[in-house]
């Protein structure tokens, strides 16, 4: 750009020095301007990131540290080894053989996907040889008859975590969706229900959670006087392990939708009109303009929700804690809530923190390998 | 402009008011929950929250110089919080804490010995009973002052135990003596009411962990010592095939949560309710509500089921944080005068249905006069607790986890008693 001469900003300016000083000039008020963000993301996030994984790579007691700061010594990685491995485990074939067929179809899936053209190749064989080493090698590890877990409820926990993404991801992106379409119009009813559908998202967790205790109330609750009304017994979800992650699924997707919908709604706006009216004097019907048109517009979009959600669900703790307390039987123990009570009732902020590290790289691979899907298309 | 001057200056001198006289202001932490309504009338109030919040606020507004701000916060996360608290060094100035809790906080250096100060602000450990003594006592040093002894108690609903025949010549209401005559308890009052035996909370707070360790000190065993877990014993298992057995009869639901477990009561549902001491007061008001099934009920000691008769019980008591001295003394003597405020309201404390651990307050006609207190006299004697050990949170966390395994999901008594062996050796390894 310097050398095609003055851009008309730096043309007004006098003197004849103006192309070095005048970039250093720049330079400055560039970081001037970013100063405060920089020195603020820095400080808080740069910083106790790698506090934290400084914290993790010691036997830190919360409380002892705070009185006495020498309380802590350094382990190096035993809190890792502590946290995924165990002792006497062994690799069995038909160890969680389902699950692990079913992770290697996808990888099968994803090659064929790739040799008819319809995956880049630079996507396919990445997925490929993270997914056979994930199915075909470390899902078969498990702890012999004499053996065990060093952390015997760690693994539960993150497939506890795992399935609640799973479940509550798809469920508010599709949702979200189908109310995006709905409500994209300008009519008084749609702005209405735009308003009453977002109007969950603003309440706090607390509230949120005292709503749903509520209506999953055995004795008091609105969905057990429902029951009552049509002669059923009143199910009890929080208590039951089968259902306690499904009420806390529900709740959330309750809670979430509103943010989603927005951002499809946006979404929506940016899709020309003239693409829907070409369609329709082409004679095309609702559900093609929708399969056509709309999905295919809205791919960035759903990219964007997906991996949002992912991020901000694997953080599920409010409800866990609040509504079933990870109970029963640990079946809606999850990862967040797991590290808050190691940090604060057990007061091992070492082994917290390595806890802390661990989710992040465990959504970190998440986020990449969903944008790594949906960005090939 | 002249009014806005006023107005001005009124508010100046309203902010400055406060250090203008002197004035100290401490923090405080509790739990029990919140009293919005409590005003600085001690004898009027009715529960827990309400009771201490108005000693408390009795305490802030007598002409003493100290202002007392109680902070906000929960009763589940009570002790997280005071330890995120302690960990960014900003603890209340004084705060409730459990006897159970005071070893974990004393070893790690948070909890001020007070021993050497009590005179001071007059405070006498001698008025202190010896379970009020041992429940302060950590390694030789006194580092609370107590509040009262709780325990968990048997509420019988009376009505309920008439239509079941189930009340001696003298009005009182029969207990079991074993497990057996337990279950014959439950059935007959089944058969002849239709009523639920026995709710308490089993799914929520940590009751259902307290009705065990009772029956198994009952058996002369415990669940843990300070090096060794023992939950995979065979006390434990006749412990908890006891309480199952009321479930599989049907003659309690293991369900219910606190909230639950009380409305039931509260309803005439169930003829016993196993809960502690504090709902003593707060069930008696109830029954005066003309629109409450609940009309007459009796406060036994818990039933000895087994050999030796034991109850589950804890302390509350009050701790100063150990910096506060050096870095701040004239909070550190205002949170001592405070503590030594409320121990003198240890009659009023005792009205919620707490045992007092003040020998002057026992010795006193108006504490034996409480309503129900004759009824579970002997309790104060069968109180047991957990032996000393620094982890009893996490240890507790535990034995509800995998007991409610148990009642709600089905798991099998030996497996889980297991996995909570296993899990608890891990904690006392640590």
């Amino acid at each position: 750009m310097d050398t095609t001469g003055p851009t008309p900003d730096r043309a007004v300016r006098p003197g004849g020095a103006r192309g070095r000083s005048g970039g250093l000039r720049d330079t400055l008020e560039g970081y001037a301007f970013a100063g405060p963000f920089l020195v603020a993301y820095g400080l808080f996030l740069i910083y106790p990131f790698f506090k934290g994984i400084w914290i993790s790579l010691h036997d830190w007691n919360l409380l002892a540290v705070a009185f006495n700061p020498a309380a802590k010594h350094f382990v190096g990685l035993k809190n890792y080894v502590h946290m995924v491995w165990g002792q006497h485990l062994v690799w069995g074939v038909d160890h969680l053989v389902w699950a692990r067929a079913i992770g290697l179809a996808a990888v099968v899936a994803a090659l064929a996907l790739a040799s008819r053209g319809r995956l880049p190749w630079r996507t396919a064989v990445p997925l490929a040889v993270v997914g056979v080493l994930l199915f075909g090698v470390a899902l078969g590890i498990h702890p012999a008859s004499d053996g065990r877990w060093y952390d015997r409820r760690f693994w539960h926990i993150v497939w506890n975590t795992l399935l609640f993404v799973l479940l509550t991801v798809p469920s508010v992106t599709v949702i979200a969706l189908g109310l995006a379409i709905a409500l994209n119009r300008q009519s008084r009813h749609a702005a209405a229900l735009r308003t009453a559908f977002f109007l969950s998202q603003v309440l706090s967790v607390t509230v949120v959670t005292l709503i749903w205790q509520l209506m999953f109330s055995p004795k008091q609750g609105i969905l057990a006087n429902l029951f009552r009304t049509l002669g059923l017994q009143p199910i009890e979800w929080i208590t039951n392990p089968q259902l306690a992650m499904p009420a806390i699924v529900i709740t959330t997707v309750w809670w979430s939708i509103g943010f989603a919908l927005i951002i499809f709604l946006a979404g929506l706006q940016e899709i020309p009109a003239e693409l829907y009216e070409a369609a329709r004097i082409d004679g095309a019907g609702g559900w093609r303009i929708v399969r056509n048109i709309t999905l295919p517009a809205l791919s960035r979009t759903t990219t964007l929700v997906v991996v949002l959600q992912i991020i901000l669900q694997f953080q599920v703790f409010g409800q866990s804690h609040l509504i079933t307390r990870g109970g029963p039987d640990d079946s809606t123990q999850v990862l967040v809530r797991y590290i808050y009570q190691t940090a604060f009732q057990n007061s091992r902020l070492g082994y917290a923190s390595a806890l802390s590290v661990f989710l992040f790289i465990f959504m970190l691979g998440f986020s990449l390998l969903q944008a790594r899907l949906q960005g090939s298309d | 402009m002249k009014r806005t001057l006023t107005l001005l200056m009124a508010a100046l001198a309203l902010s400055l008011g406060a250090t203008a006289f002197g004035q100290t202001e401490i923090t405080l932490g509790r739990f029990f929950g919140a009293c919005e309504q409590a005003g600085t009338d001690i004898k009027s109030a009715v529960g827990e929250a309400c009771i201490i919040q108005s000693i408390i606020n009795a305490f802030s507004a007598a002409d003493n110089g100290i202002k007392v701000n109680t902070l906000p916060t929960d009763w589940g996360n009570y002790y997280d919080q005071l330890k995120a608290m302690f960990a960014a060094g900003n603890p209340p100035n004084i705060f409730v804490i459990h006897k159970h809790a005071i070893p974990e906080f004393a070893s790690l250096g948070a909890l001020a010995d007070l021993g050497p100060d009590l005179a001071q602000v007059g405070i006498d450990p001698n008025d202190w009973t010896a379970a009020g003594k041992a429940a302060v006592t950590y390694d030789g040093k006194i580092y609370a002052i107590p509040m009262d002894v709780h325990a968990n108690l048997w509420y019988v609903n009376m009505d309920i135990m008439k239509q079941a025949g189930l009340v001696n010549a003298d009005g009182t209401p029969m207990v079991p003596h074993s497990p057996e005559e337990l279950l014959q308890q439950a059935k007959i009052v089944k058969e002849k009411t239709g009523k639920d035996y026995l709710t308490a909370d089993f799914s929520q707070f940590p009751i259902g962990v307290r009705l065990v360790l009772s029956l198994v000190w009952q058996q002369n065993s415990e669940l843990f010592t300070s090096t060794k877990a023992n939950v995979d014993s065979p006390e434990a298992k006749k412990a908890v095939e006891t309480i199952v057995s009321l479930f599989k009869g049907g003659y309690a639901d293991p369900t219910l949560n606190y909230n639950d477990s009380m409305q039931s009561f509260i309803n005439g549902n169930a003829a016993i309710l196993v809960n502690g001491d504090w709902v003593v007061n707060s069930l008696d008001a109830q029954t005066k509500d003309p629109k409450v099934a609940l009309k007459h009920f009796y406060v036994d000691n818990f039933p000895t089921l087994f050999q030796t008769p034991a109850t589950w019980a804890d302390s509350h008591t009050w701790a100063i944080p150990s910096t506060l001295k050096k870095q701040n003394p004239d909070e550190y003597w205002a949170a001592l005068k405070l503590a030594k405020w409320i121990y003198d309201h240890d009659l009023d404390w005792a009205r919620t249905g707490h045992l007092s651990v003040s020998k002057s307050v026992i010795a006193n006609p108006a504490y034996a006069a409480l309503p129900h207190r004759q009824e579970y006299a002997n309790t104060v004697n069968i109180a047991r607790d957990v032996k000393q050990t620094t982890h009893y949170d996490a240890i507790q966390n535990v034995l509800n986890r995998q007991l409610q395994a148990i009642w709600l999901t089905d798991k099998p008594i030996d497996q889980a008693l297991k996995d909570a062996n296993q899990q608890v050796q891990d904690i006392l390894d640590q």
